[in-house]
């Protein structure tokens, strides 16, 4: 009886201490990961917040004006085509069909 | 002789004692060892719950913690798309300590090499005082770098966290600005203020900004053409109350954080309060058909061309409208007795309450504070009448955008938000009769297609445009003035199947002498404003700026509806 009992109590006190180790194994891990993907994160953030300014409506118009000589055009939606493949065939719709009444 | 050493003897010296096992019930031995093994238990159960309790904690960590409580921490805003709007970024101050500088001359000209452009003469008395003074404020890192290499001891870094709005002046009404110590003083900064505070994820928001561009750059197009005073323009979705965007004009650089006195800039959107006109009389028609006491076939015969009503007299805009007309004709034309005669069949407690219903009489609750209240007024014979075709009542266009989106969207209850929601709203509150939409779509559709409505030059083709002029001369003391008028255009498009709902108003504009008009309804074009109405002024600006969104809306946004 008494063995059993003292050796429950070391396999208990083993068992925690394993579990302890292993636990602050992975809590430091995963704090680094952490740590890790935040300063990824603030990179990225800031990456994008330049990729916004860079690529906002205005900055594109100024881009163009800047470096192309023809100018944005707008785009009829009437001439908007839908490819769609059919039978091994490619195929054209309007985008915006008229409706009876419009035509 | 006897021998000195004496004699000892050993003997078995025997007593009573015996050792014997404890007769009592105590046994010591045991009770210590499962007094150890209580403690153990103890232990380790305490050391279980402990490892329970780290497991299933939830993924804060200590990193994200005091990044989130960092002193004038703000959460950053993004649009519909995840393009930032806000963002939060740490800069660097420079301040020094005159106590600590050796070679104030020294001093002086290194920082005139890193900064030219800075006023020295002041700096050299701040230097003089011997007190602490902020020299630069959010320095680029390259400067950083070279003010830093200087070595000075009495050059003092110090990191702040500062608000950046890389979209400039586009969101200035929306997002609001803040105060020197990160508090959000108007627009989504201050009524969102404790959220942005608290969350860690941006605030993410409906407005797309390719579209708020494109319609700001029209408007301040036309503000060119009609010298207004300012302008709005709301676009919204009609099924959800989402804004996809919302311009005032003029508007202001949120990053130069400066103060906003003049009431010109205020955000016409949702603070101005204006008399909207014949906008209105879309509401009538809608209120009329809604209690099933008109159809739209319905004729009102031998019609007058002016009413007296105590000391003004209605009169219609069009000199050439016919004594007789359908309600669908009066809509088309915009004619002011037929919405009377719709009025009065109505009396005032049927068309208070639809107003009231379609929520354009009271304030409205929206996600910013800058909201104007439709201004109080005594119902009566005479107020019914005007309120029929939108005189004596006032609104917002926020609140009007939101009637004429309940009117398109099969008569259910709706909330302009700014705040793109996560889960859908699956339940929809029908407020207007089943068919009145439809009936209604029809009839704004006819206002832009046909010869005798009012907003040909909205009709663009593949949108289905529909929608209703509204002109009205500004209140002035004792009466109105004809130089001063507000003209607006409520469409929406497309009137098959409405999915959005556009507000143009444009404030005080005037009559241009060069702009050239392109026909929609007929061939040709017309140089200059004939008349300073909406159907000449704001349909136009409605027209040019669904031309230019209308494929966005179109492809990018199918996942609508």
């Amino acid at each position: 009886m008494k063995k059993i009992i003292l050796s429950i109590i070391f396999a208990l006190i083993l068992v925690t201490s394993l579990v302890k180790n292993s636990t602050k194994k992975i809590e430091d891990k995963t704090f680094q990961l952490n740590e890790n993907i935040r300063s990824l994160k603030i990179e990225f953030s800031d990456v994008m917040l330049e990729y916004n300014f860079l690529s906002s409506p205005e900055k594109l118009i100024q881009f163009q004006s800047q470096y192309f000589e023809k100018d944005l055009i707008k785009i009829d939606i009437m001439k908007i085509k839908i490819i769609s493949e059919e039978n091994n065939l490619i195929k054209l719709s309007d985008f915006i069909k008229k409706r009876d009444d419009e035509k | 002789m006897k021998s000195k050493n004496p004699k000892i003897t050993l003997e078995e010296y025997e007593n009573e004692f015996s050792y014997r096992k404890s007769k009592t019930n105590l046994n010591i031995e045991f009770n210590r060892i499962a007094f150890i093994f209580f403690i153990f238990l103890t232990i380790s159960i305490i050391f279980s719950i402990q490892l329970l309790h780290l497991g299933s904690l939830k993924k804060e960590n200590k990193a994200t913690k005091t990044f989130v409580n960092k002193k004038n921490y703000r959460a950053d805003i993004v649009d519909r798309k995840g393009d930032y709007l806000v963002k939060t970024v740490s800069s660097v101050d420079i301040g020094i300590s005159p106590m600590e500088v050796i070679d104030k001359k020294k001093l002086l000209i290194n920082l005139k090499l890193i900064f030219p452009n800075k006023n020295y003469s002041v700096i050299k008395k701040k230097l003089n005082k011997d007190k602490f003074f902020k020299f630069e404020k959010k320095i680029s890192i390259e400067n950083y770098e070279k003010i830093m290499l200087l070595g000075d001891k009495s050059i003092k870094p110090k990191e702040t966290l500062t608000r950046l709005y890389p979209q400039k002046n586009l969101f200035s009404h929306i997002i609001g600005q803040i105060d020197d110590d990160n508090n959000g003083i108007s627009g989504i900064e201050k009524s969102f203020d404790e959220k942005l505070k608290k969350i860690k994820e941006p605030l993410r928001l409906t407005v797309d900004a390719d579209i708020q561009y494109l319609i700001r750059e029209e408007l301040i197009k036309f503000q060119k053409v009609f010298k207004s005073k300012g302008s709005t323009v709301i676009l919204m979705n009609v099924n959800n109350g989402e804004i996809i965007s919302m311009v005032s004009y003029p508007d202001f650089d949120l990053n130069k954080r400066e103060t906003i006195n003049d009431l010109n800039f205020i955000n016409r959107a949702t603070k101005g309060v204006y008399e909207l006109g014949s906008v209105f009389k879309t509401f009538t028609v809608a209120a009329g058909l809604d209690e099933g006491l008109i159809k739209t076939d319905t004729e009102f015969l031998n019609l007058e061309k002016k009413l007296k009503c105590g000391k003004s007299t209605i009169r219609e805009y069009d000199k050439e409208i016919p004594s007789n007309l359908t309600v669908e004709e009066i809509l088309i034309r915009s004619g002011n007795v037929g919405s009377v005669r719709i009025a009065q069949k109505l009396e005032i407690d049927k068309l208070k309450l639809f107003l009231e219903k379609i929520g354009v009489l009271n304030k409205i609750n929206f996600d910013i504070e800058e909201v104007g209240e439709p201004i109080s007024f005594k119902w009566g014979k005479c107020k019914l009448a005007t309120v029929s075709f939108g005189h004596g009542i006032t609104t917002t266009p926020l609140q009007l955008a939101k009637g004429y989106a309940i009117i398109a969207n099969g008569g259910f209850e709706i909330k302009p938000t700014l705040i793109k929601q996560t889960s859908v709203k699956l339940k929809k509150k029908r407020i207007i009769k089943e068919g009145v939409s439809e009936e209604i779509n029809l009839i704004l559709r006819k206002i832009v297609n046909t010869r005798e409505g009012t907003a040909g030059f909205a009709n663009i083709e593949g949108y289905e445009v529909g929608g209703k002029t509204g002109t009205a001369e500004k209140a002035i003391a004792g009466g109105y003035t004809r130089k001063a008028k507000v003209n607006t255009f409520a469409s929406i498009f497309p009137t098959s199947k409405p999915k959005y709902v556009l507000i143009v108003l444009l404030d005080e504009p005037k009559t241009s002498e060069d702009y050239i008009y392109e026909y929609k309804n007929k061939k040709g074009s017309y140089k200059g404003t004939p008349f300073n109405t909406a159907g000449w002024t704001s349909v136009e600006v409605a027209g040019k700026i669904i031309e230019k969104i209308g494929p966005i809306l179109a492809t990018k946004y199918l996942e609508i509806n």
